[in-house]
């Protein structure tokens, strides 16, 4: 008989199936609605764009549990064991709807049990049992016997692994003292028969061992409506937001920011409150709001941020963690309609409060947060939008980055005074360069040189290389030379939002007079900012490639011909805005493949899960606070660890870390730091 | 409190100094290719200072500058850190003016605006660094001159200024309306932020031409300017570098010692 049609103190059995459920379903409705309700206080965003590709994405990312099987690596394998318990769990979630909700709540067992269809099922079930467990038994080791850094102790972890496990252990109850009550003898589903052969055996009255199964049943039921009380009131909300959360993900760059239209800037001017970027929860849109439900504290960006690593205070994971916990401690206000009252005397204020302004200029942008978080957590913009606000309403930022913004806003560039020897058409002197402007033919490639390397003595080393090596290759292509400005990238990553406006639309007007089709960039932040960000500003009408594409491109083609033997030991270091914001690593390694007996030797942080040299985001010019190390020095061992005698890069900010690197080791005599022009140049035929 | 602060655009400073270069013939600065001139950095903090009285008192400021066409970039420089607006004073005859002729241009332009009660200019130009604009023109205004303020603060009617005296600072009171000269003790300019940098972007400054302000032609005439550049150079500068050796560190702090008593 089944557990709901039996009468319990007087009581029918789908009353109190029924009842129960109603209080769960209200809830876990209730706080849901809390939820959303605090979602919406964010701003608006349209992240509802190619809804195709959307669902494409999250079931091809969460059905084969590529969201976390991607960051297994031989030091960290729990992503395995997450995916056992989703498989597993998702079969118990579809058991739950059919044997719970529509066999015993909907009296459809007559059709649903007692046939081959059950049999199949529960063996399944069996089997997803056993992977739950194991993986529950796995995390708890992780948690309590051996921890990794990036784990931290937490009673809501506790509990779930708690519940789930004594979900397994029910649902073994159930069905062996059923099967053993019931008096058949099978084989299948092969665990619940084990136990039911083994109970049939100690000569236990099957009335008692069907009131046992029985017991369970509705034990097992209170577990799973606490459960979904439960989880939208802890980190493991995540069950809930993560899906969604994937679904709404930045699809063109993983960096978004959104432009601050003019318009909106004037009605803040006229009514005398010039609030810009996040100073509030509320000034996030509501996709980064979101992203804190979705955060389930695994701790992978924690361990793979620079800053952290080097001994900084910033945590990506404290950041959304904390923004979580600020969101639901003034949400309730917020709702209730006092928004005014909590704006302007907030018990705490976001920036400073919540977190610390250092930890905000901590970060350099480089990313690797967002590329090993399984739920797609957006974390940078967030930080970029907190330094907005510190810089545009605030006047409030490191001496060093009013520095380079200062210079930035007056002579278009961030490197001017004494760090520069140079003016910025010097490199193109004797260089039989098509200099745009003066040139009076038709050019529709341009060579965007980017700043650095047109003004830092070592990196128009690399410029000049890479000159040659396209006038080599038979490349027809000019030059801004005196003309060229900043792309606008230092300003947005330090959070001076209207430069970079300033910038990409000015640049984009010359790109616009001179007719060009085709921009190559030596540098890749240059390269990101030029091929993903202008086009929100009309900038859409040239194609952007690095270097390293071209070169690659060349060599396929037969048009560059590297025939020198370079005999060396070489590793690459990948530009986190090359490799991981536009995936571009397989080129770099085509080059280097193709150098005859050049050896290489791959860093264990490498390609799209690159480590930063520390020049991101501003960095080139922000000061690092004090750590326990410094970024580069971090990298550097790395690079040191490789045994090779070159290391290449193809980023001006990473080749000026990577040597200032070398020299603070004291390595000098057996590492050489070079741009990957530099070592083509070398490795071509020059007759 | 409305306020004038009179700015220059110049030359650059933090250009590589290899690339600084003379015509000695003319007596003029070639400008290198590609710098974009800047705002005079002591002109920016009598910008700043300009701002702060107007953050806590209210009122206008009106920037003006005597140069050339392009001086409407460090006009809206200062429109985009917080100043109401502002005037070039570009004409044939203003250019290579002294001291005493752009005082004079100033002042026409001032009496044109009309009502004021305070002046502000940088302590001297970055470029020429002469440092008289801002006394001849408080003479040519009649008002009081306070120079080289590091505070300026507005007391009823007077305006306070704590200015850097040799061995510390001075406190100096003078009735509105005065003239203050400013000096880099005022503290960092503020960067330019928010709607004031896109809106000073689009913003069109006013030219106005001698005739505008009423200039006579006689007060510009270079036959009566009261300077005259006979020369112009770039300095030399030589460096002799010796490294002073020793068998031991103190042996070598000793030599070190022995040879700086030999050169006094």
């Amino acid at each position: 008989m089944s557990p709901v049609s039996a009468t319990y103190w007087g009581i029918p059995g789908y009353v109190i199936f029924w009842v129960l459920f109603v209080i769960a379903a209200g809830l876990f409705a209730k706080r849901i609605y809390f939820l959303f309700r605090l979602m919406r206080l964010g701003k608006q965003e349209n992240r509802f764009d190619h809804m195709g590709q959307r669902i494409k994405n999250v079931l091809f990312v969460i059905l084969p549990q590529w969201c976390t099987l991607r960051s297994v690596t031989k030091k960290d394998l729990a992503g395995i064991g997450h995916a056992l318990l989703f498989w597993g769990f998702s079969c118990f979630l579809v058991s739950y709807i059919v044997f719970i909700g529509l066999a015993e709540g909907f009296g459809l067992y007559p059709w649903l049990m007692g046939n081959n269809f059950e049999t199949v099922f529960s063996s399944i079930l069996d089997i997803a049992g056993l992977c739950v467990m194991a993986a529950m038994i796995w995390a708890a080791i992780r948690r309590y016997i051996v921890r990794p850094e990036r784990l931290e102790l937490s009673v809501e972890a506790g509990v779930i692994m708690v519940l789930v496990f004594s979900l397994m252990v029910l649902h073994f109850g159930i069905e062996g003292f059923g099967l053993a009550g019931s008096g058949e003898t099978t084989n299948w589903p092969p665990i619940g028969s084990v136990i039911a052969n083994y109970l049939s055996s100690t000569g236990i009255s099957k009335n008692t061992l069907i009131t046992v199964s029985q017991g369970a049943w509705w034990l097992h039921y209170l577990v799973i409506l606490g459960f979904t009380v439960y989880i939208p009131r802890s980190k493991h909300l995540h069950i809930l937001a993560s899906g969604a959360n994937i679904l709404f993900k930045p699809l063109a760059s993983k960096v978004v920011l959104e432009p601050i239209p003019l318009e909106a800037l004037e009605a803040m001017e006229s009514e005398g409150s010039v609030d810009l970027g996040a100073s509030k929860i509320q000034d996030f849109t509501w996709k980064d709001l979101l992203d804190l439900y979705a955060c389930t504290v695994c701790g992978r960006c924690h361990v793979s941020c620079p800053a952290h690593v080097s001994g900084k205070t910033l945590s990506p994971k404290e950041v959304i963690h904390d923004l979580k916990e600020h969101l639901l401690e003034e949400g309730p206000g917020l709702l209730a309609g006092n928004a005014q009252a909590t704006s302007e005397s907030p018990a705490k204020t976001m920036i400073g409060d919540v977190i610390a302004e250092e930890d905000i200029w901590a970060c350099t942008t480089c990313g690797a947060c967002q590329e090993v978080c399984p739920v797609d957590i957006e974390h940078v913009r967030k930080i970029i939008k907190m330094r907005q606000n510190l810089v545009l309403a605030q006047n409030k930022m490191p001496e060093s980055a009013q520095l380079m913004l200062r210079n930035m806003q007056t002579r278009g560039n961030p490197w001017a005074g004494a760090q520069s020897l140079r003016l910025r058409g010097d490199w193109t002197h004797d260089m039989g360069l098509k200099i745009l402007g003066q040139y009076e033919g038709r050019v529709d490639t341009l060579f965007w040189v980017g700043c650095t390397g047109a003004l830092i003595d070592r990196n128009v080393e690399a410029t000049l290389s890479l000159t040659r090596v396209l006038k080599a290759a038979g490349v027809d292509f000019g030059v801004l030379g005196e003309a060229e400005p900043c792309c606008g990238d230092p300003a947005r990553r330090a959070g001076y939002e209207f430069q970079f406006q300033i910038s990409a639309e000015e640049n984009i007007e010359t790109f616009k007079n001179y007719n060009i089709k085709k921009i190559i960039t030596s540098c890749p932040h240059c390269y990101n900012t030029l091929k993903n960000e202008y086009p929100r500003y009309g900038g859409d009408f040239f194609e952007v490639v690095h270097y390293t594409e071209l070169l690659a491109d060349l060599i396929t083609r037969g048009k560059l011909k590297l025939t020198n033997k370079l005999n060396t030991l070489l590793t690459y270091h990948d530009p986190c805005y090359l490799s991981r914001y536009n995936e571009v690593f397989r080129e770099p390694r085509q080059i280097i493949e193709g150098i005859p007996n050049a050896k290489f030797k791959e860093m264990e942080r490498s390609k799209n899960t690159t480590f930063c040299c520390g020049g991101g985001g501003g960095h080139m010019w922000i000061e690092e606070q004090h750590g326990t190390t410094k970024i580069n020095h971090v990298r550097m061992d790395e690079v040191i660890g490789t045994g090779a005698e070159t290391v290449v890069t193809s980023c001006p900010y990473c080749l000026q870390m990577l040597e200032e690197g070398i020299e603070q080791k004291g390595v000098k005599d057996s590492l050489k730091a070079k741009d990957l022009a530099e070592l083509v140049e070398e490795a071509m035929n020059q007759s | 409190m409305n306020i004038i602060v009179c700015v220059k655009q110049v030359l650059d400073p933090e250009i590589p100094p290899a690339k600084f270069k003379i015509d000695p013939e003319t007596k003029q600065v070639i400008p290198p290719p590609g710098v974009p001139p800047v705002i005079s950095v002591y002109d920016e903090r009598a910008v700043e200072a300009a701002c702060r009285l107007k953050d806590k008192l209210k009122g206008k400021i009106t920037v003006i500058s005597v140069g050339s066409d392009k001086a409407a970039d460090v006009i809206k420089h200062a429109i985009s850190m917080g100043a109401d607006e502002g005037f070039v004073l570009c004409d044939p005859a203003f250019e290579n003016l002294d001291s005493f002729g752009t005082a004079y241009v100033l002042s026409k332009a001032i009496q044109k605006i009309g009502a004021y009660d305070l002046v502000l200019c940088g302590r001297q130009a970055a470029d020429w660094g002469a440092g008289q604009v801002g006394s001849i023109l408080a003479e040519i205004l009649a008002i009081p001159v306070i120079t080289l303020a590091c505070d300026i603060e507005g007391v009823d009617t007077n305006v306070r200024v704590k200015r850097i005296v040799s061995d510390g600072y001075e406190i100096v009171e003078a009735p509105l309306p005065s003239l203050v000269t400013v000096s880099s003790e005022i503290g960092l300019p503020r960067l330019p932020a928010g709607v004031r940098l896109m809106m000073a972007r689009k913003k069109v400054i006013p030219v106005w031409k001698a005739q505008d302000i009423g200039a006579e032609a006689s007060q510009l005439d270079k036959g009566n300017a009261h300077t005259e550049i006979t020369g112009l150079s770039v300095p030399t500068r030589k460096i002799e570098c010796e490294i002073i050796t020793g068998a031991t560190p103190g042996e070598a702090a000793a030599n070190l010692a022995s040879k700086l008593a030999n050169l006094i």
